[in-house]
Parts: structure tokens; sequence; C-alpha cells
């Protein structure tokens, strides 16, 4: 048997793939990393299909042993991994040997660490996913985040090249960031001088920030006439302003739907970069147009296909 | 009533956009949307991620790498002209068994005070209505539904509480909702189902399905106790049926 043995869970580590689809329509999120570029890197520096399930750790990450020979890959959150006791580089396949100790210790930089296994993890597919979504007790293991003595299967991995993302494209997670963002849904519920605030801001990450949602506190955002809709779809990324002017942004394992107006959508390609902001960090919004994201997605894609020599 | 003239197609961020069909919680309103979402589903146009209906708009994902937005709008708009509640399969008619006794509608006694109703009296209205699924989301499997009588329009809860019971039926304003997981909440419980609206381990974990139509038939203590028992151990499955539109 492959497995991964959790020796330490860390604070909040779950189990993830690029998410779950079709469901959104009955309330089941997608779920899947917050920051999916480290994600992916990290299942291709192992040779996975970027879809294979991981580990998302957050802000401390796991200790863990290996039952047989496997590369794995640390990305994201700087959280100076160890073999054995002795520091492996992150951003970078690593050849493991059965009975090896990993371990990631706590975000020095960023927030969530991901740990690729080549193979992935074998765990059960719930509706078409690994991925976790803990308040909907669904997927991962049991639906819920690892615990101690959790045995992870591993799928079948073959033998592939250590590869390393280039140097110069490993992300810096830094304490001030700016989004993209396309104004919308509800921005004509706000007043002018509502949406300069919100465009000008900074805000900053508060601590009650979590898988569903980035709280942010800043410029009072002004209403035109209350903070309530006919409830409608919530978008990836969707801005909520709700009555204290504050804005959430909804993240992977959001609500569905809400009543609440909706501001403005973080791009895709950004969502990363607010997974990784620690409390405290402050965030500033950038107003482009759909066909400014679209090219600027695109420009993402080809990074990431680039980022790794 | 009012179907706007012409849909508002609002972006989304880089890969949804939302089609806006009007804005007020009305069944037919609804019906259009989810003609819609029929439509775009059968279209099969690559690209098309989901969906999510709601009262009165569709989000729809899409991939902006494989389908333009452009194209992506022209075809909404073409659809939204074609998409009349005829076109949508025949509704379900799902029964459900509801106690309203004791602990499980905490609320029941509270809410008849409110309403100036004698708590029988409320729970005879409450189970004798048809009530339409416009919806199914917020929480996994939670339907946002509206039937009841005039007489039981209620103000929602001045402070929520922090914690709802799953299968909790409840009421504010003129919806009604079922909790299905346990959560914060604002409606008045009146009583609970011993289904689950939303069961993990299930194959097919949500019951109810947009455009459904829901009756509660009460029961008492023991019979919600020996259902609960029935679907613990994967022997209960609520009765479902067809319904006229």
């Amino acid at each position: 048997m492959s497995d991964l043995l959790v020796q330490e869970p860390g604070p909040l580590t779950t189990i993830q793939d690029l998410g779950r689809f079709g469901h959104l329509r009955v309330g089941i999120p997608t779920s899947g990393p917050m920051d999916r570029d480290a994600f992916v890197l990290g299942n291709r520096l192992v040779g996975n299909p970027d879809g294979a399930a991981g580990l998302e750790c957050t802000l401390v990450g796991p200790r863990l042993e290996l039952t047989d020979d496997r590369l794995v890959a640390v990305t994201g959150a700087e959280v100076a991994p160890t073999l054995n006791g002795a520091a492996i580089p992150a951003w970078q396949a690593v050849p493991a040997k059965a009975g090896d100790v990993l371990r990631l210790g706590p975000a020095r930089s960023g927030v969530r660490a991901y740990l690729a296994v080549a193979g992935g993890l074998a765990t059960p597919v719930v509706l078409g996913s690994r991925a976790t979504y803990v308040r909907g007790r669904l997927g991962g293991l049991e639906g819920r985040a690892l615990r101690k003595g959790d045995r992870l299967p591993l799928g079948a991995a073959a033998p592939g090249p250590a590869r390393r993302v280039r140097p110069r494209r490993v992300p810096a997670y830094g304490a001030e960031i700016t989004v993209a963002v396309i104004l919308g849904p509800q921005d004509d519920r706000f007043t002018a001088a509502g949406i300069d605030a919100f465009l000008s801001g900074p805000y900053e990450l508060l601590p009650q920030s979590d898988r569903m949602g980035a709280r942010l506190k800043g410029p009072f955002i002004e209403h035109t006439r209350g903070h309530d809709i006919v409830s409608d779809g919530v978008p990836m990324g969707g801005i909520q302003v709700i009555g204290e002017g504050q804005p959430i942004v909804l993240l992977a394992d959001r609500q569905s739907a809400g009543g609440y107006t909706k501001i403005a959508t973080v791009c895709s390609f950004d969502l990363g970069r607010i997974a990784q902001l620690k409390p405290g960090g402050r965030l500033t919004f950038r107003r482009v147009t759909v066909a400014e994201a679209h090219a600027m997605l695109r420009d993402s894609r080809r990074a990431l296909d680039a980022a790794i020599e | 009533m009012t179907i706007w003239p012409e849909p508002r197609l609002l972006p989304c961020g880089d890969c949804a956009v939302s089609v806006e069909l009007g804005d007020e919680v009305d069944r037919e309103l609804n019906a259009h949307v989810l003609a819609l979402e029929y439509l775009l589903q059968q279209r099969g146009l690559p690209g098309v991620g989901e969906t999510v209906p709601s009262y009165r708009a569709l989000l729809v994902y899409y991939d902006p790498l494989v389908l333009d937005y452009d194209t992506l709008g022209r075809t909404l708009r073409e659809l939204v002209a074609a998409a009349r509640p005829e076109v949508l399969p025949p509704a379900r008619t799902v029964d459900l068994p509801c106690c309203y006794e004791g602990e499980l509608g905490f609320e029941l006694d509270a809410a008849a005070q409110k309403l100036d109703l004698d708590p029988a009296e409320v729970v005879r209205l409450h189970a004798a209505a048809d009530y339409y699924v416009y919806f199914v989301g917020f929480t996994p499997g939670l339907p946002y539904m509206t039937g009841m009588p005039d007489r039981l329009t209620i103000p929602r809860l001045q402070n929520p509480r922090t914690k709802t019971p799953p299968g909790s039926v409840s009421i504010g304003g003129i919806q009604c909702c079922i909790y299905s997981v346990e959560s914060p909440g604002g409606f008045w419980v009146l009583g609970r189902t011993p289904v689950r609206m939303y069961d993990p381990q299930a194959a097919d974990p949500i019951l109810l399905r947009a455009g459904d139509h829901v009756r509660f038939h009460a029961i008492g203590r023991a019979e919600y106790d020996a259902i609960a028992a029935e679907i613990a151990a994967g022997h209960y499955a609520p009765r479902i049926g067809g319904a006229a539109r």
C-alpha cells in the first residue's frame, strides 16, 4: 500500500483538486484550491495532471510520513519544508523515500501552502471530485480536515524528471496587493462616491476570513438605496457590500446565492493573490474591462505554462 | 409581474455573466429563468460551465479561453427570446412529513402570537398550502419557496439565531424555507421534517430542485422519530409525484 501518513495535521489541512463542478445550482460550492496557480504548478512539478488531488495547508503545515518512494513538491506559502529534518527547496520536485518524514512549517509569507505527491491522493471521488468542502462534510477524507493518524492512499506514479519552477517565476507574497475587478453586477446600487471609495481603498484583510470569503475593512462604500436585493447567484470572487459599507470577497467555499448587493467581481487570475494575503495585509482594487480581463487571463495562463524548467 | 422586454447581461468577473430577466419574486418570471437554463443546457455550447438559477436571474459560468464573451452574449439573448415556461419538463410534487410539535417547532407559539392566530390554525394553514421551489441554494439543498396564504406573512426575526437545526421548516416574509445544514437563521421555525434536504452520504445528496412543488403533511412526534429512524437506516423515500403546472 502506498499511503501518506499524517503525523501532525496542522490547523486546517484539506484535500483539494481543481473542484467539484455541476452542483452550484443546488448550493454545493466548487471548493478546490484557494490559490489555483500554486496548486497546478505543484502537480506539474511531480508529473501529475493539473487536477490531481493534493493538500492545501493553512498557516501551518502538516508533518507526514511516506510509505514508498515518491516525488513531492511544496508550492504556495513559504513554509520552510524539511525532509527528515533537512531543509528542502520549495517550488521544486524532490525525491522522497519510503519512511521519510516531510514537514511543512509555519507560513513566513503567504497563507496557503500546497503539497503535491506524484500519483496524487487517491481518496474517494464524491460527486466527481476529491475536493473537501468542510461545512458540507463533503469530499476529501470523510468531508473534514486532516487529523493525526489519517492514512491518505496515493495513486500510481510513473517515475519522472525532478522539475523546478524558474526562480524568477516564483511569486513573492507581499503585504500589499492590487487585484483586478470588473464592476457589477450591482454597481448601479452604489453612489459615485461609494464606487470611488471602493476603487481607492486600500482595504485591510480581517482575520475572520476563510475559504468562504475574505472579509475586508476600509473606506466606507455608500449605497444608493439599501444593501438588499432580490437574491441572485454569487459568482466566484463576487464582492458583497453589506450594511456597514464594508466588502466581502466570496471565494471557493462560498454560498451559491445571496441577497446582498455585489459591487464588483475579482478576476479569476487574481483570486490566488487574495488567498495568500495575511490578515492585516492591504488590498487595492483596480477596475478593468471584460476584454482587458480576458487578455490578462490569457497572459496569466501563458506565464503559468512557461513557469517550469 | 414584470419581465423586462430585453434581458440585462451583467458581467460577474471574467468567467461569469448574470442574465437578469426582471427584479421581482414571481413564479412566472422564475419559470422563464428556469426555461433559459434548460435551453442553455440543451444547447450544449462548448465553454459554458455551471449555471445557477435564482428568483429572477441566471448566473452563467463560462471559460473565456474557449468561448468569447460576445458569442456567449448573442447566444443568451437568442435563448432568452425562446425561453418560455412551456419548454420545461413537467414539475414534480414532493410530499414532506413535518412535525409541528414541541421542541421541533420551537417558534410555532411565538409566531402564532405574532400573527394573532391559534397555533393549531397556523399549522393547518401552513400544511394546507402548495409551495413552489424557485431555486435551491445558499447552503446545499436549501429550497427558496413561497405559497403560504397571506395570513401567514410575518416579519423576519429581529435577532437571527446563530444555529438552526437542519430540517427546520420555517417562515419569514412571504417565504418558506427548510434549513439544510445547521446554520444561522432569521425565519420562524414552525416545525421540522425528518427528510434530509442534503445528505452528503447519499449518491444524490440533494432532494429538491428548482421548479418543484412541495406539500407538507403534519405528523406527530412518534411518527417523526419512526421516519427519522427509517431514514438513518436508508429505508425511507419521500413521495414524489407529478404536478399540474
